[in-house]
């Protein structure tokens, strides 16, 4: 099958104008510090392949018959879940190490209050403390 | 000319302090950790019976983001007071008693809760197996007590998680769900490095099993609760349920020490 049977080249076009688009914006919030390098690796490297795969498509044909997919459009909409997938767990990571930080630092905080209470209980009262 | 004898009272001062020092510290500090959220009604009654059952042990309430006077009536009542400037759950307040625990080098910490519903007159019973080294963790179970009066779903629930545990990591442990434990040096240690969040109470003894820590129990009466209402209700036991099931299914591997993460 040539390339121009898997994928319409408007089709083509199209969604490879979206996916350039959306690499030009992450690259944009990272160079604009609102997305970190780190973080933005994932979607680079899953958009960039994407986009690899709609100017090529003759490469899905490779995945097509080597997992057993009849048609390759099957195949593009199974890589298309897989994209959403695994970014999406990829940011539920992220989001549960947030969280156990924000639990510790919290924790810490509840410590030193603690620890600022008490010291400030050996001092002897100055003028102009709470009572 | 005198200055002799002056060294050798100096000398002897210092041994005395020394011994002094050894018999401090040869006297078990015990903490007792009370998480609280929102139970200034309930707290006083709760800190003078522990006060008068353990006199000697340090009492901190971890006020867990009250937005009623909790914090105030702690401090005002002589315990320390950890205050989580966030809401983290009841696994994250316990937590941060464990915390403060190992932080001051407390030789035990019992967890009881803030609401009444936990007699301190088992206290002792609880840390006795603790301080003698029988055990790492001391679980209060209810069922072993009195009559503990339980809607017949909530009990099932919890013989079903008795067995599950007993099947999942070898506790015996008849009532997983009570919040009133003791925790040695080497459990505060566990506890302090992680402690499960959401209904954390099976998970924890899970927890501390697959650290190679000795659990067991004793018997504790539990009274009904003096104010407020329990933060299980019957519909939210199926779901509690469920989580626990999963928790415990999946189970995460023990961390070595050398992380320093909250919660599994």
């Amino acid at each position: 099958m040539s390339s121009e049977e898997i994928l319409h080249p408007h089709l083509r076009a199209f969604a490879t104008t979206v996916l350039l688009a959306f690499v030009l914006w992450v690259v944009y919030l990272v160079r604009y510090h609102r997305l970190s390098l780190r973080d933005s690796l994932l979607w680079l490297l899953s958009t960039i392949t994407a986009l690899a795969i709609t100017v090529f498509p003759s490469t899905l044909e490779v995945f097509t018959s080597a997992i057993g997919i009849v048609a390759p459009v099957n195949a593009l909409f199974a890589l298309t879940f897989l994209y959403v997938l695994l970014n999406l767990l990829a940011t539920t990571i992220a989001v549960s190490a947030n969280a156990t930080r924000v639990r510790r630092l919290a924790q810490e905080c509840a410590l030193l209050r603690a620890e600022i209470e008490e010291l400030r209980h050996r001092l002897p009262r100055q003028p102009g403390d709470a009572p | 000319m005198n200055e002799p004898a002056l060294r050798v009272a100096t000398h002897n001062d210092r041994r005395a302090a020394a011994m002094l020092d050894d018999v401090r510290l040869a006297t078990p500090r015990a903490l007792v950790i009370i998480p609280a959220l929102n139970e200034a009604r309930s707290l006083p009654g709760v800190l003078a019976a522990v006060r008068e059952v353990v006199p000697e042990y340090d009492v901190c309430v971890v006020d867990d983001g009250s937005t009623d006077r909790t914090a105030e009536v702690a401090a005002r009542l002589g315990a320390t007071v950890l205050r989580n400037p966030i809401n983290l759950g009841i696994g994250g307040a316990v937590q941060t008693g464990y915390l403060w625990a190992r932080e001051r080098g407390y030789d035990a910490a019992i967890q009881i809760d803030g609401d009444g519903q936990h007699d301190p007159r088992f206290i002792r019973a609880a840390v006795a197996p603790i301080l003698d080294g029988r055990a790492n963790v001391i679980v209060g179970s209810r069922f072993g007590g009195n009559g503990y009066r339980s809607t017949p779903l909530r009990r099932a629930g919890i013989t079903y998680l008795s067995w599950f545990l007993k099947v999942r990591c070898g506790s015996s442990v008849s009532d997983p769900t009570s919040g009133f434990r003791a925790a040695d040096r080497r459990a505060i240690a566990v506890f302090a490095q992680m402690y499960p969040s959401d209904y954390p109470e099976p998970e924890a003894i899970a927890l501390a099993q697959r650290h190679g820590l000795k659990v067991a129990e004793i018997p504790v009466e539990m009274r009904e609760r003096s104010h407020g209402s329990s933060s299980i209700t019957w519909w939210r036991t199926f779901y509690y349920l469920v989580k626990v099931s999963l928790a415990l299914l999946i189970l995460p591997v023990p961390r070595t020490t050398a992380d320093e993460d909250g919660s599994p």
